[in-house]
């Protein structure tokens, strides 16, 4: 392996295959919303565009990409033009921290799964997923209407007060791994034999609901509420700002799916890993056991959209502080305890 | 006792998972839609289709320009003209002009008419391009047959 | 803490307006202040254009008012007429009647339960209701050929008969909603989400809602006993046997409870009429040209929306002089401001959904 490849082209196509994986997974998870979300109403969905519908992204992409950027005049031009980058660019840039296997020997080079492996890695995701917040606020703000900014005042609040039991379940998983970095968390998961989402069911359930919170996603869904705010804090966007929007939106799902699944459920693992009948199971790599995980969890997600109406603002607040906060403080105490203990 | 099983239920999700559960039930049940234009869900016999004039097994126009349906219908869609020819038994009409958008399709025309001559059809599929489609003269309100063979599309076909 | 206000306008293009409905809030950071709507934007001169129509040309129009149930309307109107100029209708015309505006209500009170479970964000709801509803929707088609604007009714009696296969699709109609409310009702009824949507929301007590006129399941809502089924039946309702339910506290969970209570009670009725169907007539002989001679009358029913009454006064001609609709919507649109002040905002999208309001009716 000549020094060429693996210094200049290896990281390179890390760097692309790390912005196009979540993408393709925007694709997938738009077609898969649709699809999944009419079977269960009992209609079909897409199924014109392609085989199945599995054009239909792309369908929907190039609508989108044709059409009109519209822009008022009172609205301040620079945070209007900006917030939907930031709100990309936070979602995409924490997938460079995220662990999608262990490294594969390509010959003599080891080819890591992933762009940066830190110490902190954990942190520094949670950090950047923070960054979105910025994005939505300057979007509300810069749209200059009512319904924007109310919707992005209170998407604000929302994403801020469900990081805490977010923070406060991933400290249980750090305390447990005794390590924030990712690639660790799963090595311990593997060699404790016990996933944490097992051995802590109370962390994974606040962790996956708060980042349902995180996302905005329904039930949580009050901040962009169709029939409500009309579109909420992405009302007076249109054309690719807004298809900016949507996508950064099922990145930030894909990046919490995969918080969850490496943190709470062995990553690239594979179940079962000491049954003896089962290791067959083996036989498929590691990223591959990663994407059947993810998967669920974002069929998880399109499953509780379909069924659950939505929290108004104040209850949602109301779950959090009183009920999230506290339970997730006990949870932390109890592993704390537990792990001193054991 | 009843205190104890609400909090469980309630800590335990028992609600949210019961919703999950009819959802994902009807994921894997049968689908209603019915796929347009290639499954068309055919009308009942009764339906309030297009209007149309029949003729009889002779092939003589049934209408005898009575107007009897001109004065029952509420929304003045008709302007009908009848003519007797030396030597025929009845009236024939000579103009016969409907206009498809003043119909509120409420059936009166059909009930008044004496010989049963104007009758709705099963044709749903009344789309066109043009206003001018929508004006029916005498030779359009023959067209077609009874069922949905033919797309009475008002305005792309009919010969002006 | 400074107070501000801030005006917001939920136009008439909104999604959960249930129509061009426009509300004018003022909000004080989520808390509602006031609401007032603005009606009339889809005012179409019914009534003045029912004094150039006859008696019986005006029945097809009077579908367009609550296009959600129409029969209803049909039934209102025919039956004010009927009561005018003294017609008197064949018991089995009076039975068919009940069926179909039985099945019109149960029709209508899927659709709300849709439209408002959509508004709230269950949106699965939505498409389970219609479901159920086009079932119901299919027997309309069967009977007289249309599914919206139905003009099942004439004066006189009905225009076709229940013949035994479209009473056998009735019942297998029937067989099929329960099961469909049983998951509704799983989905919805002790759901968290919806029962902090719902409950407490919205109230209004017994006496406001009859100093409001509040009428229909909003006002059974409140814990008054007022079903005009019951209490001034008409087309035979006295001799089926029903239950009126009743709500406690007014709120919007009471309103859902006693609308799906309803479709139960709905689908007893229609199977009392229909074991019970007499022999007869379907319709008597009117006169093609229907003359009334001068006089007046005010009739009203129990329309799903609420209490639906027609005023017609006649002079003698086949035409009417003035034709007067009280329609339940409008009145119940009265109570909004009442029931959404200390509310919360998202909450007005909820009460507006529990009154059940359909802007053809309160437009006219």
């Amino acid at each position: 392996m000549t020094p060429f490849v693996a210094e200049v082209l290896i990281p390179v196509g890390k760097v692309v295959a790390v912005i196009l994986y979540p993408m393709v997974m925007v694709v997938v998870m738009i077609w898969l919303e649709r699809r999944v979300v009419a079977l269960m109403q009992g209609r079909l969905g897409p199924n014109r565009v392609g085989f199945q519908g599995l054009l239909q992204p792309v369908a929907d992409a190039v609508k989108l990409f044709f059409k009109e950027n519209i822009m008022q005049r009172q609205a301040d031009t620079f945070l209007f033009n900006v917030s939907p980058v930031l709100v990309m660019f936070s979602s995409l840039l924490a997938f460079c921290f995220v662990p999608l296997g262990e490294p594969i020997m390509l010959g003599s080079y080891n080819l890591t799964l992933w762009i940066a492996e830190s110490p902190v890695g954990l942190l520094i995701i949670l950090g950047l997923s923070s960054i979105s917040v910025f994005g939505v606020i300057f979007g509300g703000w810069a749209s200059n209407s009512k319904y924007p900014l109310m919707g992005a005042l209170r998407s604000v609040v929302q994403v801020l007060s469900y990081e805490i039991p977010i923070g406060l379940t991933v400290l249980t998983v750090v305390f447990v791994a005794r390590s924030m970095d990712l690639v660790e968390i799963v090595r311990r998961q593997e060699a404790s034999g016990v996933w944490y989402g097992f051995l802590m069911p109370v962390s994974f359930v606040v962790f996956w609901i708060s980042g349902i919170a995180e996302t905005n996603r329904a039930p949580f869904d009050l901040p962009e509420a169709e029939s409500e705010l009309v579109a909420g804090y992405h009302t007076e966007y249109s054309g690719m700002k807004f298809a900016f929007f949507y996508m950064a939106e099922y990145a930030h799902m894909v990046l919490v799916s995969s918080l969850v699944v490496i943190l709470f459920f062995g990553g690239w693992l594979p179940p079962f890993p000491s049954v003896k009948a089962l290791s067959f199971l083996h036989a498929a790599p590691g990223f591959v056991w990663y994407l059947v995980k993810i998967m669920f969890f974002l069929y998880l997600y399109v499953w509780i959209r379909a069924t659950f109406p939505r929290y108004r603002f104040d209850s949602l607040i109301r779950l959090v502080w009183k009920w999230f906060v506290p339970l997730s403080l006990l949870n932390f105490l109890a592993v704390a305890l537990g792990r001193f203990l054991l | 006792m009843s205190r104890l099983k609400r909090f469980l239920k309630m800590a335990f999700l028992l609600d949210i998972l019961q919703g999950l559960g009819v959802t994902l039930r009807l994921y894997f049940s049968r689908k209603v839609t019915v796929q347009y234009p290639e499954q068309v869900q055919e009308p009942a016999p009764r339906f309030r289709g297009i209007l149309r004039l029949h003729r009889d097994e002779g092939g003589e126009p049934l209408c005898i320009a009575c107007k009897a349906c001109q004065r029952a219908c509420g929304t003045n869609c008709f302007d009908i003209e009848g003519k007797k020819e030396e030597g025929a038994k009845v009236m024939r009409p000579v103009k016969f002009d409907w206009k498809l958008d003043r119909c509120s399709f409420c059936g009166f025309c059909v009930e008044v008419c004496p010989t049963a001559a104007i009758r709705f059809s099963r044709e749903f599929r009344l789309t066109g391009t043009g206003k001018v489609g929508l004006f029916f003269r005498l030779p359009d309100m023959y067209l077609a047959g009874e069922d949905l063979q033919e797309h009475l599309c008002a305005g792309c076909r009919r010969p002006q | 803490m400074a107070f501000k206000e801030i005006d917001l306008n939920m136009g008439p293009q909104h999604p959960s307006t249930h129509g061009v409905l426009r509300l004018k809030l003022a909000v004080d950071n989520e808390v509602v202040l006031r609401v007032e709507p603005v009606v009339g934007y889809l005012h179409r001169g019914m009534e003045k254009l029912w004094e150039n129509l006859t008696y019986t040309q005006v029945v097809p129009l009077t579908d367009r008012l609550d296009y959600i149930a129409s029969l209803s309307n049909n039934l209102g109107y025919v039956l004010a007429v009927e009561k005018l100029a003294g017609i008197e209708v064949p018991r089995r015309a009076r039975y068919i009647r009940v069926v179909l505006a039985e099945l019109q209500r149960l029709a209508s009170h899927l659709a709300w339960l849709g439209f408002m479970a959509n508004d709230i964000g269950a949106m699965s709801v939505l498409l389970y209701g219609f479901e159920a509803r086009e079932t119901i929707l299919d027997v309309f088609e069967e009977y007289c050929g249309a599914r919206l604007t139905i003009h099942g009714i004439r004066i006189g009696g009905v225009p076709h008969d229940l013949d035994g296969a479209l009473v056998a699709r009735i019942r297998k109609v029937l067989d099929g909603i329960p099961a469909r409310l049983a998951d509704i009702r799983a989905l919805l009824d002790e759901n968290r989400i919806w029962k902090g949507r719902t409950v407490g929301v919205g109230t209004i007590t017994a006496s406001a809602a009859i100093e409001y006129g509040l009428t229909g399941p909003p006002l059974r809502a409140s814990g008054v006993r007022w079903d005009l089924r019951k209490d001034l039946p008409y087309s035979s309702y006295d001799e089926f046997d029903f239950e009126v339910p009743l709500g406690r506290n007014g709120d919007v969970y009471d309103r859902y409870l006693i609308r799906l209570e309803e479709i139960c009670q709905s689908i007893r009725i229609v199977r009392q009429a229909l074991d019970g169907l007499p022999e007869g007539e379907t319709s008597v002989k009117v006169p093609r040209v229907l003359k009334v001679a001068p006089s007046e009358v005010f009739h009203t029913i129990e329309a799903p929306k609420g209490v639906l009454g027609f005023y017609i006064k006649s002079n003698g001609t086949d035409k009417p002089e003035r034709v007067k609709m009280k329609s339940p919507s409008f009145i119940n649109l009265q109570s909004l401001e009442h029931m959404c002040k200390g509310n919360l905002f998202s909450d007005v999208v909820g009460i507006l959904g529990s009154l059940d309001i359909v802007l053809g009716e309160i437009d006219k």
